[in-house]
């Protein structure tokens, strides 16, 4: 590490320390320089110009089968960041009831580096404004009342070590993009159509994709029109009907009732206190079957461009491409490298094969915990988004949330949509206001009915996915299709 | 804690900046933060932080950047640099349709109303001890999760609008158990607030968790057919629907724009049942006390419904600029939202005596709102709700999900109880920010509609 030599020969120093001290494992992170930026342009007006610089050093410690964690932005202190990881980690060794355990790796040396042509803080502030000052001017109407654009920029460069010899580097960058649009509707009531720049799983994730027209600034139009016509809407009545998630509302769908269920943490119990439990069992894997056949549901798919493609998790894993739903049967889970010792231990088999790469933290100062990673529906045969509303009889098209409301076990989930597009009869008929749907997943699922085409298919961003204590917010990719469930409760009864 | 070398550093370079012509404020976030975590009746994590954080925000004519360091501040060139950086984003910044506002303190202010050295010192190794006592005296059959927060929080902040400071420093914990039923799918939790050590009690929370352990041992989960429901919203569910009720109902800015769901109403008009008043507090102790907001304003006692009646809305330093309002000392992470207790028995089930069926719901998990403007919020019972009987527990049920509105759940409660508790509402993305709200310990509403029930709890 040429540009830290000092933090390199303390962090080995630590390592050495840690192990002299009877650790079991040891693991540390050195963000050398976490970037933010937050852009929010409200009504034409710049009401947030954030930037943010963070950068110090986690060092998490296994001792007597428990976890200490300590961190620091101090570097004149990183000897006493290790002791104190220590200390914290013999302290949480006195109650262990169940040790846990990392088991052994090889050493991993590599890099990784997300697909990037422009760093976007390399792009000036007065670039990014005037961008984003001129979609803003694309929405502005006498009838729009509200306007906001939103763009986020993050670049880390971190560096991992563990106490098996593995020296990780890796360079991430993300770049989120959102713009909305509100409106009072006929009962003087505020109405919104929203955008988020998405990306084909394809290409580089710098400055450069923002600023691809096909992803975010050519949808200023269509949200136009789609709110203008949702501002005259009927509402959604409550009935039973089939509805076809657009991947916009797709993704948070597949995001809280297969990604969060599927934690391998959640699932033995770890985030009880916090985010909550799932209702899959260590006896649901190879037996359970979680939808129709038709749904195949994937953890990091191989997509390249994408906040949920990191190369190495951050205990040492490389990231790994595998199927959680397979035609339907549940076969695997999100999992980190103690978690499937233990997972393993409490079933008395095999019930995974290894650490799946997901054990990741927000920041230096945070430990990790499973997260999802890009957890995909892989694309089906059912065509185009077209044909899929040909072949529906009475249904819903719904995209994007207003509101997300899940149960503690995942089991059951309630959404709120900006809009549904009303299908009769494999036609499109009329438009309708403030739409919700309520189910129960694995019924949810099993309703699946259709799952469209490659060409239907695209990798949401999402930002803002919490969990864990302390909190912490995570980065995620979600590559769906669009997809047609059957029997759904949508509306809410008068 | 924040040395007089640390404080004599910014106001020098708050001088210069001042001497410049530069706009700018300066706060310092510094956190102590531990957190233990508890998974399988282990500790899962033991973790501890020291965090110093400075914002800076510059604001130049009608320009304005900000910018954030999480750094060491022992040099004054690590602020100048940071200065800098905000001084040349505010100065490429676009400019603003209205003049902003800059922080300016109030008032000198030097605040300690919540620090107590004993939770401030408090050794890690005293709450896995407070943990196995729990899990033994409650039963090792069962198994415990939970997680343990506790930290010191200090904020200071000077601006170039005056020489005045203001510095506050107090502590703050969460305590979470959950007891997971080995052979069941049933879990309790029990949760314990406050800013001083010894307002923990091991005794509690075991008292609490064997009392409802028999009602979960003995009886099968309770399926809620849809439909209007008397119900009893523990002080957790209570604290969740009112926060929500207020940041969307009196929110200055979403009230100006008629995003809120009282947009359509006037300050002055009644928006709920008369039996509730809800204030802004700073000055109860239930809540986490504090005397200025990150604008530099003095935080007072701000009624906001008072008997049903709509009282005033909330402006933050930017709201307020952008609507010509004064600011009402709101630029705050932590509130100290305060619901009026009623004369509702201390034990809810008394005030449910002569009801043939109640479901009482002590929390609500994630909730959300699928229409803010028209004041609708969902959310699913999770831990400790129970069917009542005539005043009697007769089983737990399962997760049981509310939708409903402001306007209907608000309108009907019929008691509220006569004693106020504390809830702790705090989160720890990103930063340590201690939030509690004090509320009556329970609230009987009627016609409370349930809209989904799983097989499970
Ligand atoms: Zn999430």
């Amino acid at each position: 590490m040429s540009d830290h030599p000092e933090v390199q020969r303390q962090v080995e120093s630590g390592i050495d320390h840690a192990l002299a001290e009877d650790a079991d494992y040891c693991d540390v992170r050195f963000y050398s320089k976490d970037k933010s930026e937050f852009l929010l342009l409200y009504d034409g007006n710049l009401e947030a110009n954030d930037t943010g610089t963070e950068s110090g050093l986690g060092v998490r410690v296994l001792w007597g089968g428990a976890w200490g964690f300590a961190a620091s932005s101090d570097l004149g202190s990183i000897e006493e960041t290790f002791r104190r990881a220590v200390r914290n980690a013999k302290t949480a060794s006195t109650l262990v009831r169940i040790p846990l355990d990392m088991g052994t790796q090889s050493p991993q040396k590599g890099s990784y580096e997300s697909p990037m042509k422009v760093s976007p803080f390399e792009v000036s502030l007065k670039d990014k404004l005037d961008f984003l000052q001129r979609i803003d001017r694309e929405l502005e109407e006498d009838w729009i009342q509200r306007r906001m654009l939103r763009a986020g920029f993050q670049e880390r460069r971190v560096r991992f070590w563990n106490s098996e010899g593995s020296r990780i580097d890796k360079h991430l960058c993300n770049v989120f993009g959102a713009m909305m649009i509100m409106g009072m509707d006929e009962d003087g009531r505020m109405q919104r159509r929203s955008h988020s720049l998405f990306t084909t799983g394809d290409g580089t994730r710098g400055w450069e994709l923002m600023i691809r027209p096909e992803l975010f600034s050519s949808h200023t139009e269509r949200i136009k029109t789609e709110l203008s016509q949702l501002l005259k809407a009927d509402e959604l009545e409550y009935g039973k009907r089939s509805v076809i998630l657009l991947p916009g509302q797709g993704h948070l769908q597949v995001h809280e009732t297969i990604g969060h269920p599927l934690e391998l943490d959640r699932i033995l119990g770890y985030e009880l206190s916090y985010a909550g439990g799932s209702f899959v069992d260590l006896g649901s894997f190879g037996e359970l079957r979680y939808g129709s056949e038709k749904l195949n549901a994937s953890s990091y798919g191989g997509v390249a461009n994408s906040p949920g493609s990191f190369g190495f998790d951050d205990e040492g894993t490389p990231e790994k491409n595998y199927l959680l739903i397979d035609k339907g049967i549940l076969v695997n889970a999100l999992t980190s490298r103690a978690m499937v010792r233990e997972a393993n231990e409490r079933a008395g088999r095999k019930v995974f094969e290894g650490s799946g790469g997901v054990a990741r933290a927000s920041s230096f100062y945070r430990a990790p915990i499973d997260r999802m990673t890009n957890i995909n529906v892989e694309p089906g045969d059912d065509g185009s988004l077209r044909d899929i509303v040909e072949a529906t009889e009475d249904g819903v098209i719904l995209d994007n949330p207003t509101s997300w409301s899940i149960g503690s076990n995942r089991e059951h989930f309630h959404f709120g949509c900006e809009i549904a597009w009303e299908i009769k009869n494999g036609k499109r008929t009329r438009i309708l206001k403030n739409p919700t749907y309520q189910g129960h997943t694995l019924e949810f699922y099993n309703s699946l009915s259709a799952v469209g085409g490659r060409s239907t298919w695209r990798v949401e961003q999402v930002n803002n996915c919490g969990k864990g204590e302390p909190n912490q917010t995570m980065e995620i990719g979600h590559g769906v299709p669009v997809m047609r469930f059957d029997d759904v409760v949508t509306g809410e009864r008068g | 804690m924040l040395d007089q070398k640390t404080r004599e550093l910014l106001k020098k370079v708050r001088d210069e900046a001042a001497e410049k012509g530069v706009s700018a404020s300066f706060t310092i976030h510094r956190e102590k933060s531990h957190l233990m975590r508890i998974g399988n009746s282990s500790v899962s994590l033991n973790t501890s932080e020291e965090l110093t954080r400075l914002d800076l925000r510059v604001v130049d004519g009608r320009r304005e950047g900000t910018h954030t360091h999480l750094v060491e501040l022992d040099d004054p060139d690590t602020a100048r640099e940071a200065l800098d950086v905000a001084v040349k984003k505010a100065a490429m910044a676009a400019e603003k349709s209205y003049q902003p506002l800059s922080e300016t303190v109030e008032d000198d202010m030097d605040e300690s109303p919540q620090f107590d050295s004993a939770l401030a010192n408090l050794d890690p190794a005293e709450k896995a001890e407070a943990y196995a006592e729990i899990f033994s005296r409650t039963g090792d059959r069962y198994n415990y999760s939970g997680s343990w927060s506790s930290g010191v929080t200090e904020i200071y902040m000077v601006s170039t609008a005056n020489e005045r400071e203001a510095y506050h420093v107090g502590t703050d914990q969460l305590f979470s158990v959950v007891l997971k039923d080995p052979d069941g799918s049933w879990e309790l939790r029990d949760d314990q607030t406050g800013w001083r050590f010894d307002q923990f009690s091991v005794d509690d929370t075991v008292r609490r968790l064997t009392s409802l352990l028999p009602v979960f041992r003995n009886n099968r989960g309770f399926r809620v057919d849809e439909g209007e429901y008397t119900v009893v919203l523990g002080s957790g569910a209570l604290s969740e629907i009112v926060s929500f009720a207020v940041f969307t109902g009196m929110n200055g800015r979403m009230w100006e724009e008629n995003q809120g769901w009282t947009s359509d109403r006037k300050p002055g008009e009644r928006i709920v049942g008369d039996n509730l008043t809800v204030i802004d507090d700073p000055g109860n102790e239930n809540t986490f006390r504090f005397g200025f907001d990150l604008a530099g304003k003095t935080r007072k006692s701000f009624p906001l419904i008072e008997k049903g009646v709509f009282k005033n809305l909330m402006y933050d330093i930017s709201s307020a600029a952008r609507f010509g309002k004064e600011p009402t000392g709101h630029h705050t992470r932590s509130p100290s939202m305060v619901i009026g207790t009623g004369d509702g028995p201390g034990d809810p089930l008394q005030a449910v005596a002569d009801e043939p069926r109640v479901l009482w719901i002590p929390a609500l998990h994630y909730m959300n709102m699928p229409s803010i403007s028209r004041g609708i919020f969902t959310g699913s019972s999770r831990f400790n709700a129970l069917l009542v009987e005539n005043g009697e527990i007769v089983s737990p049920i399962f997760s049981t999900r509310i939708t409903d509105s402001f306007q209907n759940v608000l309108n009907n409660v019929r008691t509220l109880s006569s004693t106020e508790v504390s809830e702790n509402g705090s989160s720890t993305y990103a930063r340590r920010a201690p939030v509690a709200m004090a509320v009556p310990s329970y609230a009987v509403i009627e016609g409370v509609k349930i809209t989904d029930c799983a097989e499970s709890f």
